[in-house]
């Protein structure tokens, strides 16, 4: 009977390990189950992965990022040129593409989709506010915009992707009260991406459906019919969705929890280092980390190693304040690593040379990798007769206490990931057009930094701006604003029938770019 | 008293030092992007000015917009709201429906197996938090079993009805939409039993204690000595007085749900106001917040007002004073 009972309970196991894809017709739709709404998908206004996620597929930009490390390549636009002073940029569209309702996609459109970005003033607008004014967009003809800045600048083409193309005629149609149409594209869109709306129930369900004749074709025979993006927020739900087949595609599991569906039959686990880097920010301007010395003996005294055991060794050490995947990157030669005789030394040159203060270490209620951080802290400081006092905060409270000198704590745990692979994405964190802004939290202050971050923005040849960012980033670590910590692996359990993904580093946490998908049913 | 839980609500709410604006911006926004949606939606103005204004706009329908979702408050509580009160409905008439007989047989067969076993369920129901309750039957029969839905509100495939009521098994079953109803209350299974399992315990806790009290009263000694049969005394005369304080605690507990279905419905993402709730309260939107607890403390009062006339219903002496 025993036999039996477990025979049984094996057969019902096995068996609700099933096929993950749905499908509808002859289209095989592939179901991602992710943790974070998709409130809008105005590319004018918001962006995050999973907003971000879905505007990639429901849009194109002139230009895309693809690959590892990451690409800028043709997209809406066939090629382009620039001045020799980075100052005007000339872009040629491909002549075939086409909206989802079948209008030609024109210089004209170009033009009114940026228009329409800088003046909502929202989402990626700050990436170009400050250069490009509206005037200053010109259509040359049907296919060809130019764009003249008011300043040379070097990574304006490192924004574009992010600036997706709009048709103007389905926007102004749908115009409530002077709105440029932003109540509608929270819900619909007006674009000419891979993928056009199927069904959108917010808060539960986006669907898209692919476009069959999409202008850019297809990179594969076997590409996906569609997409299910179900809101599944609960770690240990989406873990026995990818298990039993409910979900083709989770992101945002554990790191144990990673571990063990990679060991799983069906399932495998992208992994591959990202562009987000995890720092302990520390307030240099107010309170005891104001003392550089101080802030180098924390650097010092911190046990590295540490970082990518919580990760499971998922994860690379910080060797510059810029990501590995950064254009111009530079390893730091003596970058901080744990020494405890070096820490003391600066300790002692410190105006706290006995040690004797309290540190505030600040980190995202609920959020245990960082809470772990905080003990290992702990353990580090205590030898340099350092306290630490850890502050649970949820996340809209800990952007307000980093937003002013006055209130952002002696030490903050922060995740950045940059926008895009310039140098200058980073590099601009650790200036003061960055004070209010989380990542600014320790409100560095360097005016030689500073200038030269303002310099390399503006010249246009990488030869001379390279050793510029390696400068930068020698100098950065030199001032220790921060415990440079590490980039955390990217990783999503996928079903093996799951082909074609592609990764870029640029991309958000979470994020995939749906397109290249395609389902290889065994 | 929905005045009073407005002004604690938005007191609240703004001593928390969250910046909305900044949020609703985006990390990278700039500090005229964000001056820009704070102006947009009024958060630049005194915080009496905010209140006032918001109170002339519950007054006239309007519960304001959502800095997280850009919609009206009102749209999103018509979306979510009608899931939750299903949720809740659905779970309280099992935790009835269950907890009542479960009592009575408790109270009338005590001390046996069967008042053993009621008690196992009752202070089981009370003991394991609900979250973790969900997790397990998710766990068995979802994930292992696989006999019932992980979570959700209906399957991937299953487009809802045409709305009518906004209560998708009434609006199925309206539309005679068959496919659609059962994919609704099989996703309904594991979220209803988990949210019902604390308010059964609950409703046979009470109900076999005032059982047992009533049970040995005078009038029922009386009755017994009568001859009446024991189905009789239980059914007709013992119940009616017992249910007196078990409806009373029914008409909280109903209340309470309605505010407490969060972590049930984080787990089987159901997407309902407790989600909506904890959505806006992580995101510093206040008029959610506001519209949430206007919603649920408005169910609370009828709820409660319903259970007032249910008192009527079983107690004469409460009939004659009210219609006195």
């Amino acid at each position: 009977m025993r036999v039996l009972l477990t025979a049984a309970l094996a057969v019902l196991v096995a068996a609700s390990q099933g096929q993950a894809f749905e499908r509808a017709g002859d289209r095989k739709i592939l179901v991602f189950a992710g943790r974070q709404e998709v409130p809008t998908i105005d590319p004018s206004v918001k962006y995050d992965w999973s907003i971000r996620m879905a505007q990639q597929s429901l849009y194109d930009a002139l230009v895309k990022y693809v690959g590892n490390p990451p690409e800028i390549v043709p997209w809406l636009a066939e090629k382009w040129e620039s001045s020799p002073d980075a100052k005007t940029w000339t872009f040629h569209l491909v002549k075939t593409t086409r909206f989802h309702n079948g209008d030609p996609v024109t210089a004209e459109a170009v033009r009114f989709s940026f228009a329409r970005t800088l003046k909502l003033n929202q989402g990626p607008a700050w990436t170009l506010a400050e250069f490009l004014k509206e005037d200053d967009i010109k259509v040359l003809n049907e296919h060809t915009i130019q764009f003249t800045l008011t300043q040379p600048y070097s990574p304006f083409l490192s924004w574009l992707p992010w600036w997706y193309v709009m048709n103007p005629k389905q926007v102004l149609a749908n115009e409530q009260g002077g709105d440029l149409g932003q109540k509608w594209l929270t819900t619909n869109a007006a674009g000419s991406g891979p993928f056009k709306i199927k069904r959108w129930e917010q808060g539960v369900l986006y669907e898209l459906e692919a476009i069959d004749g999409y202008w850019k074709g297809w990179p594969s025979k076997d590409h996906i019919g569609g997409i299910i993006y179900k809101i599944v927020r609960e770690s240990a739900a989406q873990r026995a969705a990818v298990i039993r087949g409910e979900a083709d595609i989770v992101e945002g599991l554990s790191s144990d929890d990673f571990d063990q569906v990679a060991k799983m039959p069906g399932i495998v686990v992208p992994n591959f280092p990202g562009m987000t880097t995890f720092g302990i920010k520390m307030n240099t301007q107010k309170g005891p980390t104001k003392d550089s010395n101080l802030r180098k003996a924390v650097c010092y005294a911190f046990d590295y190693d540490a970082l990518i055991k919580i990760y499971n060794g998922h994860a690379v050490l910080q060797t510059s304040p810029f990501p590995n995947a950064t254009r111009g990157y530079v390893p730091v030669s003596g970058i901080y690593r744990q020494d405890l005789a070096k820490a003391k030394e600066f300790l002692a040159k410190s105006t706290s040379p006995n040690g004797g203060v309290e540190l505030e270490y600040v980190y995202v209620q609920g959020l245990e990798e960082e809470r772990k951080m905080g003990l290992v802290l702990i353990d580090n400081l205590q030898k340099l007769n350092i306290a630490v006092k850890m502050v649970p905060l949820i996340w809209p409270n800990m952007v307000a206490r980093g937003a002013k000198v006055e209130t952002s704590p002696d030490m903050m745990a922060v995740f950045t990931t940059p926008l895009s692979s310039d140098p200058d994405a980073v590099a601009y964190q650790y200036h003061k057009g960055s004070f209010g802004k989380y990542y600014a939290s320790s409100f560095y202050s360097n005016d030689a930094v500073w200038s030269l971050i303002d310099r390399a923005r503006t010249i246009a040849k990488w030869e001379e701006r390279a050793p510029i960012y390696a400068d930068i980033q020698r100098r950065i670590a030199a001032d220790a604003p921060e415990i440079f910590g590490m980039l955390a692996n990217r990783r999503w359990a996928m079903r093996d029938h799951v082909k074609g993904f592609v990764f870029s580093p640029v991309r958000f946490t979470g994020e995939v770019d749906l397109y290249p998908l395609a389902i290889v049913a065994k | 008293m929905l005045f009073g839980l407005l002004c604690i609500t938005f007191a609240i709410s703004h001593v928390a030092p969250g910046d909305p604006a900044r949020l609703a911006a985006g990390p990278d926004a700039t500090a005229s992007m964000v001056e820009k949606i704070r102006a947009e939606y009024g958060l630049d103005r005194p915080l009496p000015v905010q209140f006032g204004q918001y109170l002339r706009g519950v007054l006239s329908g309007d519960l304001g917009r959502s800095l997280r979702t850009r919609e009206t408050v009102a749209a999103d509580l018509a979306r979510y709201f009608p899931n939750t009160f299903e949720l809740v409905t659905g779970a309280m008439l099992l935790a009835v429906g269950l907890g009542v007989p479960l009592g009575i047989l408790s109270a009338v067969y005590r001390d046996t197996w069967v008042d053993q076993l009621t008690r196992v369920v009752s202070v089981s129901g009370i003991a394991i938090p609900a979250f973790w309750a969900g997790l397990m039957l998710q766990l068995l029969l979802a994930l292992h079993l696989g006999i019932l839905p992980l979570g959700g509100r209906l399957g991937l495939m299953t487009a809802p009805p045409a709305p009518v009521t906004h209560l998708l098994v009434v609006d199925a079953l309206l539309g005679g939409h068959w496919r659609v109803l059962g994919d609704a209350l099989a996703h309904a299974v594991l979220p209803t039993v988990t949210l019902c399992f604390p308010a059964l315990a609950s409703i046979v806790r009470v109900n076999r204690a005032e059982m047992l009290e009533t049970l040995k009263q005078d009038y029922i000694v009386n009755a017994r000595a009568q001859g009446v049969s024991e189905l009789r005394i239980v059914a007709r005369y013992a119940l009616r007085n017992a249910m007196i304080p078990t409806l009373a605690m029914i008409g909280l507990r109903y209340g309470w749900m309605l505010g407490g279905t969060v972590l049930v419905e984080t787990v089987f993402d159901w997407p309902g106001i407790g989600l909506y709730a904890v959505a806006s309260a992580v995101s510093s939107d206040f008029q959610p917040i506001m519209g949430v607890t206007l919603v649920i403390g408005l169910n609370f009062m009828l709820a409660n007002f319903v259970v007032d006339l249910a008192y009527g219903w079983l107690d004469p002496r409460v009939r004659s004073s009210m219609s006195a």
